[in-house]
């Protein structure tokens, strides 16, 4: 144990898982945002309940890979249902309803959680296969969280084909910068933000779903998780992608780094970053943010 | 913010049945404690009094100015934690010097804070809020050696409440401070109506309406949100001094992001931009919370649904509730 | 249309809290008011909390000819929540004590505001030193306090050839007892030789949910013991999290400065094994009136006992029979009698001293592993490696 080089390497693969998770939860909200003008406070729930569907399928016989998959998809129905009850009336209204709708929304979720699946901590079973340390340049690094980091990349790169090299895709990204325009073109802009919504909703259980053999899975997962979203899609830039991305390995290095060698005040520089970026930044990183 | 919120219909004219009406509500508040002794009542409606005017305070911002702040409650607990501190360290009978040093101070803090905030749009200054007041709540937590940390600020001694030299009586006693509370309220309340009833109220309205618009007939838009924000925070210190005179502790449990969540609720329940709704708002939401997590450890649920309901069917609030029965008489 | 749904949704509302249970009116009962978090990090504390208080109750059954009767409000680990709750439990429903609180900052806040209470406050749970005889209301019958648990602690580690010649990285979690439970052991540990690596103490939010670079941290700091001072359900994710990291199976041992509660081990399997630490009690505690007490327990809860519930339950008790011994319910008679009485349960005498205010009792060092066969399908325990006499955890009387 010990040795420099073998510490840079857990900090390096901690940031990046750390800063990965972040990415796909900020994404989910980022692309609710831009295409559908909903701030979604109860992300962060959704993010918990991916989590905990992860944990029971693990319980009732199902594979952990099968668990990354099938969960994903119970979030987004829970989106659907979500979007077309109560989410979608609010779309005339001003957006702070749905901030407060959606706030009251996560405290309602929170207890739904905490009635289902009880206080106590819960821990995922993983595949005897991923459990155990591989040696990289003198570390003993936990396989799984390296698989948690490919799975991160392999979602990320497909989401970026998804949104590129597809017709839907296209659509999708012009509805978020001219949603007159693609109106317009005879597509139905109800269908887009319900599009939106539950692929906003399955990232979050695809990031809960990983998270949770990495993190704790527990009640409150959701409300730190949100807040951090929060500041990478602010420090990102609200609504643009590309600007998440260099924000969520920002984020995730600046918190690991600040744990490491400060230990004590690692949040408040976190906040401290995102209050200096914002006064110089107004429109985040890459300048893309939306300004309203 | 593109869309508009839902104002509930406020004649703004003053009539002699509105004055009536509240000083028969005052006058009503001031009788209580005479009336019920138990301490317990006396209390909830304390609360409700302080809770009141931090929730008015973000009315002015919200509902007037149309910004949104999350965490309000991190200004009320600046204050207290100045007031608190003023009165163990400085000096322990000088009530009105510690409050005006609790306005000032939370003013010099919020400051800064409100001119990185107006530089930015109307949500990324809503998630600003949630930032510094996550901030403030990590230092408050942190700082042991000042704060007490988690302990929260103890042994906040209670001076006596005097006018122009004339003692009037102890804040330790729960009818006194409960008195006290109520008048500071309704003069922050009459105060705050006189400002917005302004030519400066006028403009932060037409703010509120139409932010582009107002910046074309030549009004500094930034400025005016910056005082608005000043407005606010300088409101919610008040609130923070009543707060610890009467609680005598405050921990940073008071400055976290559920309490300002509560805040807004309090103020959507009671109705936007009516001043006197979220007085009314704070009342139901302390009787509401108070009432159902004594019954379930489930608490969250029904609070959570009871936003849920109110935003979906009722967005101007309580108050808004009364000109739909109107409106429905008239059908 | 719209508004007629609301009012529907608000009638149905309506109904639902009108059907929530109310308790039956007995004939003039003596309210006692239990304070215990259910909601926030350590809910499943304050649910096994309200468990012993409710079975002393029960099996106490009437103090004073008077049927007892509980009122269970959830302080949310709130001070501000907490003393709103109490003035509701004292000045609307009368309650004569107030019992249970988790969290110094609770149990200081509820003490600052005792005088206008003018109850007595028995707490279970809160461990800071402050409360030693901080006002003559305000009593402690339940876990072990801070200082009592780093002379257990140290105790143990002199005690243990495993644990004995190792160097300790100290971590806790950032709030007042995390910080108190990690300096009493340093200082402690300092006097009788133990090494620690780490003198300035790393303190972790309590919202850490990854552990990761503080697993690192340890890992590059080449040490073979770890002093971790949590709330108590993050004791198993913390353990679990640095099993991923392998740091178990390369030797590094665990010494918790709090028990793990047992819902909260099971949840954690076997990366919760090979924890040491200080308590009053667990299941593997072998004595006729520990035995007992477990079957009665799981027999009316269905969960395997815990050292949350036995504390309270033995708390309460305390509590009941100074009520009994006091003759009335008036607050200045019930902490009289609170003083100096003591209670033969469990874990054997808990006495609150006459001096302080505070309990003395026996305590237990444990070591978390697999459990034999037992009624509770535990499948991870606490078992007892030593056991220490009350008058050597002090503080002195």
């Amino acid at each position: 144990m010990g040795g420099a080089l073998s510490t840079s390497v857990d900090i390096t693969l901690n940031s990046l898982v750390l800063g990965g998770v972040f990415l796909i939860v900020a994404t989910g909200l980022n692309i609710i945002y831009g295409l559908s003008r909903v701030m979604n406070l109860a992300h962060g729930s959704l993010y918990a309940i991916g989590a905990y569907a992860g944990y029971t399928l693990t319980t009732i016989g199902f594979n952990y890979f099968a668990a990354i998959v099938i969960a994903p998809v119970l979030v987004a129905a829970v989106g659907l249902l979500l979007e077309r009850t109560i989410i979608s009336p609010m779309r005339k209204r001003s957006m702070v309803y749905t901030l407060i709708l959606t706030y009251g929304l996560m405290f309602f979720l929170d207890g739904l959680i905490k009635q289902s699946w009880g206080n106590e901590p819960r821990f995922v079973e993983l595949p005897a296969m991923i459990k155990s340390t591989i040696p990289i340049l003198g570390s003993h690094y936990p396989v799984f969280r390296l698989v948690t980091l490919f799975i991160i990349a392999g979602v990320m790169t497909g989401l970026m084909l998804f949104l590129n090299k597809t017709k839907i895709g296209i659509i999708l990204r012009a509805a978020s910068t001219i949603p007159e325009m693609v109106s317009c073109l005879g597509i139905n802009m109800k269908h887009v933000h319900i599009g939106a919504f539950v692929l906003g909703c399955a990232l979050a259980g695809i990031a809960g779903t990983i998270a949770g053999p990495l993190t704790t899975i527990d009640p409150l997962m959701g409300h730190e998780m949100l807040i951090s979203s929060f500041v990478v899609i602010v420090i990102g830039g609200l609504g643009s992608l590309r600007g998440a991305v260099f924000a969520a390995l920002l984020i995730g290095a600046v918190q690991t780094l600040a744990e490491f060698f400060i230990t004590d005040l690692a949040m408040v520089i976190v906040y401290m970053l995102m209050a200096v970026i914002l006064a110089f930044m107004p429109r985040g990183l890459l300048g893309e943010g939306r300004f309203e | 913010m593109d869309k508009h919120l839902t104002i509930p219909d406020n004649d703004k004219g003053i009539t002699a049945y509105k004055i009536a009406a509240i000083t028969v509500l005052i006058a009503g508040l001031a009788l209580f404690p005479f009336v019920i002794t138990n301490r317990f009542y006396i209390s909830l409606i304390n609360e409700m009094l302080i809770y009141g005017l931090l929730a008015m305070s973000l009315d002015v911002l919200l509902g007037y100015t149309g910004l949104l702040s999350f965490m309000h409650n991190a200004y009320l607990g600046i204050s207290a934690y100045v007031v608190g501190l003023f009165l163990i360290h400085i000096s322990p009978s000088s009530l009105w010097l510690a409050l005006v040093a609790g306005v000032i101070f939370t003013s010099v803090v919020a400051l800064p804070v409100g001119w990185v905030q107006v530089r930015t749009g109307g949500l990324a200054f809503a998630l600003l809020t949630l930032a510094f007041g996550m901030m403030f709540h990590t230092i408050v937590w942190k700082w042991y050696g000042l704060t007490g940390g988690d302990d929260g600020l103890m042994g906040v001694p209670n001076p006596a409440i005097t006018i122009f030299g004339w003692k009037i009586g102890d804040s330790g006693d729960p009818a006194t401070m409960y008195l006290f509370t109520l008048v500071i309220v309704a003069l922050c309340y009459l105060l705050t109506r006189r400002i917005i009833r302004s030519p400066f109220g006028a403009v932060l309205e037409a703010i509120r309406e139409n932010e582009e618009r107002a910046a074309f007939i030549g009004i500094n838009v930034r400025m005016y949100k910056l005082f608005g924000w000043m407005l606010a925070c300088m409101l919610a210190g008040v609130a923070g001094a009543l707060f610890i005179l009467y609680k005598g502790y405050i921990g940073p449990t008071t400055m976290s992001a559920f309490a300002g969540a509560g805040v807004l609720m309090m103020v959507l329940l009671g109705g936007l931009g009516t001043l006197w709704g979220p007085l009314v708002g704070a009342a139901i939401f302390i009787y509401i919370q108070d009432y159902i997590s004594t019954m379930t450890e489930h608490w969250e649920i029904y609070l959570g649904m009871v936003v849920v309901l109110l935003v979906l069917f009722l967005p101007t609030g309580f108050v808004g509730l009364g000109s739909y029965f109107k409106r429905l008489g008239k059908e | 249309m719209k508004k007629f749904l609301f009012m529907s949704a608000l009638l149905v509302f309506a109904v639902m809290m009108s059907m929530a249970p109310h308790a039956a009116m007995a004939a003039d009962p003596v309210n006692i008011g239990v304070l215990v978090p259910l909601t926030g990090i350590v809910a499943q504390g304050g649910v096994e909390m309200k468990y012993g208080i409710e079975m002393a109750a029960e099996e106490k059954g009437t103090v004073l000819g008077r049927p007892i009767k509980l009122i269970v409000e959830d302080t949310q680990v709130k001070p501000p929540v907490a003393v709103t709750k109490a003035e509701k439990l004292v000045y609307k429903d009368n309650c004569k004590a107030l019992i249970g609180v988790f969290s110094s900052g609770v149990g200081l806040a509820l003490a600052q505001n005792i005088d206008k209470l003018n109850v007595p406050f028995l707490t279970t749970h809160v461990m800071t030193t402050q409360l030693y005889d901080l006002h003559p209301l305000v009593f402690r019958s339940g876990q072990l306090a801070n200082d009592q648990t780093a002379v257990g602690n140290v105790k143990g580690i002199l005690a243990r050839e495993n644990l004995k010649n190792r160097t300790y990285y100290v971590l806790v979690h950032d709030y007042s007892w995390g910080h108190d439970a990690g300096e009493r052991f340093i200082a402690l540990a300092k006097q009788n030789g133990i090494k620690i690596y780490n003198e300035k103490y790393d303190k972790a939010p309590i919202s850490t949910k990854d552990w990761s670079s503080y697993i690192s941290k340890i890992k590059a700091s080449g040490v073979d013991g770890i002093y971790m001072a949590f709330i108590t359900n993050v004791i198993p994710v913390f353990a679990k999290q640095a099993a991923d990291f392998g740091l178990q199976a390369q030797g590094v041992k665990l010494v918790s400065a709090a028990a793990p509660g047992p819902l909260e081990m099971e949840a954690g399997g076997e990366a919760c094994h090979g924890i040491f630490g200080a308590s009053d009690w667990s299941w593997d505690v072998n004595n006729p009136t520990s035995d007992a007490w477990e079957m009665r327990f799981w027999e009316k809860f269905k969960t395997i006992p815990s050292d949350a519930a036995v504390h309270s339950y033995v708390g309460a008790m305390n509590l009941f029979n100074a009520i009994e011994k006091a003759g009335s319910t008036d607050a200045k008679a019930i902490a009289d009698a609170l003083r100096g009485i003591s209670y033969d349960g469990p874990y054997g005498t808990v006495r609150i001293s006459a001096k302080d205010n505070c309990m003395r009792n026996d305590a237990v060092l444990t070591e978390t592993m697999a459990a034999p066969d037992n009624p509770f399908g535990a499948k991870v325990y606490m078992k007892v490696l030593e056991t220490f006499p009350a008058n050597e955890l002090g503080p002195a009387e």
